[in-house]
């Protein structure tokens, strides 16, 4: 596999998980775009880790997660007086004030970033997404994935119901803060360097397209318009400089006619149907 | 000098103004924002650098470059907010961003993604009051941008257009119930956003003199800082934060770190939402 193909791999994975990770906090209604900034203090807590304390890259890479979700706890709590726009402009805004806290940070590089941080293999990054994929899988047929299906639907039924809807949400808000974290970590380990500019607002609107484009009624969503788009702009190298215009131009289209994007919940639905009769009539 | 300093930033911050008006016209009308608007600026901007090149008149330039923005801020309603109704309402937001992918696109392959340089075509006279020296430049940001907060204040107050845009910002459905053509309304209102955008692009680029494709990513941005301070869709207050921030950015720049601009502006913007998400001059728009 020549280095050019494995990056595009392996920025895959990152992708994957990022999306997952918007994902989470959709699953309660709630939005962000502000994932790039959890991603940022994943990346840069588990970098200093291992580069300047000499951590192993697992445990850097855990405590990466758990500091950006301890944040994601914080920014959680004060989000859910917020709803819709207001919601979007706060994560927003919280995403742009962790890069130019990163970009004035000067124990990790500020300005002209931080190099060093080294370990990240494709191996390591799809051991993270199969996981991932198997918890959520696992969680979409747990009564806890029931009952943030439950809030995501109908918040009043769901706490009517007796479900604790606060609860949910800033669990949602932990969950996507700490795999962004995980993705962070492992972007900084594949990169070998990283500066505050790699996490802005596009890349923030950018992972949540990919949840909105895949389809946001099932985790598959998710991780369908992350390879998808993330493979997109790479098969349209042929066009050259016009590549980013046309790719502006799909995804705008996209929006347009495929508003429930390409994945939805009763697409996985037959899928699994006709699997289960495949397997039924392979049987008998 | 703190006089020269307040100056220089009200220079500024009215661009900003200009920026944060055409997000608050959008969002009264569709609560949504536009992530296309900073590269709609950019447009404009470079819009304004061409007509200068070919040798036409400031004032001139400025008209011209307003249509050519407006038109995109058609074209960016046409297909990333009116086929999007039915949409989740997060559609515009990344169907905005990818529209602002392409515009960048388009502006690197027409202008290059080196810094143009705007040509000089009005004369810089330098005028001195006392220790203060105010530019032709900056009188030209201060005129144009007053005439036009004010001629839209009046338009939105006075005209019939104006009462159409308020009806339908209070309710589409009941707006065109009442006979209010509403696709029309919204279209006339992202052109106007847009050519204030396009306006605060060619007076940001006569004030650096060099401008990039990717100029519009911060503008943009706190624009949107500037729309929250002063109030969602609150046009009024949208003109005041944006003078606001000018000062304070300018302010901050002379008497402490450059660096930490940014973060105390988005501190600041994080703290609203947060805490005042109604801004200092109230939302218009009620549903939080």
């Amino acid at each position: 596999m020549s280095v050019y193909t494995e990056g595009v791999i392996a920025l895959m994975g990152i992708n994957i998980l990022l999306a997952l990770s918007v994902y989470a906090i959709l699953m309660t209604d709630q939005c962000s775009v502000g994932n790039a900034g959890f991603m940022a203090i994943g990346a840069y807590t588990s970098a200093y880790l291992t580069v300047k304390m000499g951590i192993p890259l697992m445990p850097a890479l855990v405590v990466g997660a758990l500091v950006s979700s301890f944040i994601g706890l914080l920014v959680g709590i004060p989000a859910l007086r917020l709803k819709g726009l207001y919601l979007v402009l706060a994560t927003l805004g919280f995403g742009e004030m962790v890069r130019t806290f990163f970009l004035n940070f000067e124990p990790t590089g500020g300005a002209s970033g931080f190099r060093g941080p080294m370990g990240s293999t494709l191996f390591l990054i799809y051991a993270w997404v199969v996981g991932f994929i198997v918890f959520f899988w696992l969680l979409d047929r747990s009564r806890l994935g029931r009952s943030f299906d439950a809030v995501r639907d109908d918040p009043e039924v769901a706490s009517t119901m007796g479900l604790d809807v606060v609860w949910h949400k800033i669990w949602a808000f932990w969950l996507g803060s700490f795999i962004a974290g995980i993705a962070g970590g492992l972007y900084a380990h594949y990169m070998f360097y990283i500066e505050s500019g790699n996490f802005n607002f596009l890349l923030s609107t950018m992972i949540l397209l990919y949840v909105l484009l895949g389809g946001m009624q099932t985790f598959w969503g998710a991780v369908v318009g992350a390879v998808i788009f993330s493979i997109l702009p790479e098969i349209l190298r042929f066009i050259h400089e016009w590549r980013l215009s046309f790719y502006g131009a799909v995804l705008v289209a996209m929006m347009i006619f495929r508003p429930s994007g390409i994945i939805t919940r009763k697409m996985v639905r037959d899928l699994g149907e006709k699997f289960d009769k495949l397997f039924q009539t392979a049987r008998t | 000098m703190f006089i020269q300093q307040l100056i220089n930033g009200v220079m500024l911050g009215s661009t900003y103004s200009l920026i944060a008006i055409g997000y608050s016209l959008v969002l009264g009308l569709l609560q949504m924002i536009n992530l296309a608007h900073g590269d709609v600026f950019m447009i404009g901007a470079f819009l304004g650098l061409t007509f200068a090149f070919l040798g036409i008149p400031l004032y001139l330039s400025l008209l011209l470059a307003m249509a050519g923005a407006g038109i995109v801020g058609i074209l960016v309603e046409r297909f990333c907010f009116r086929p999007l109704k039915k949409a989740h309402f997060l559609g515009p937001l990344v169907s905005t961003i990818a529209f602002g992918i392409l515009l960048q696109n388009v502006g690197t392959q027409i202008w290059g993604s080196e810094p143009s340089r705007f040509p000089q075509t009005t004369d810089i006279a330098q005028f001195h009051i006392g220790p203060i020296v105010i530019s032709s430049i900056q009188i030209i940001i201060l005129a144009t941008s007053l005439v036009l907060m004010v001629a839209l204040d009046l338009f939105i107050r006075r005209t019939r257009m104006g009462r159409a845009m308020r009806a339908t910002s209070e309710g589409q459905v009941n707006a065109s119930l009442l006979g209010v053509d509403t696709d029309r309304v919204v279209s006339f209102t992202f052109f106007s956003s847009a050519a204030l955008a396009g306006v605060a692009g060619v007076l940001t680029a006569l004030v650096y003199l060099q401008i990039t494709p990717f100029i519009g990513i911060r503008q943009g941005l706190i624009g949107i800082v500037a729309m929250v301070i002063g109030g969602l869709g609150n046009l009024r207050g949208a003109m005041i934060a944006g003078v606001s921030l000018g000062v304070i950015e300018v302010m901050n720049d002379a008497y402490f770190t450059a660096s930490y601009r940014d973060i105390i502006i988005f501190g600041i913007f994080f703290l609203f939402i947060v805490i005042k998400p109604e801004g200092l001059f109230g939302a218009v728009q009620q549903e939080k």
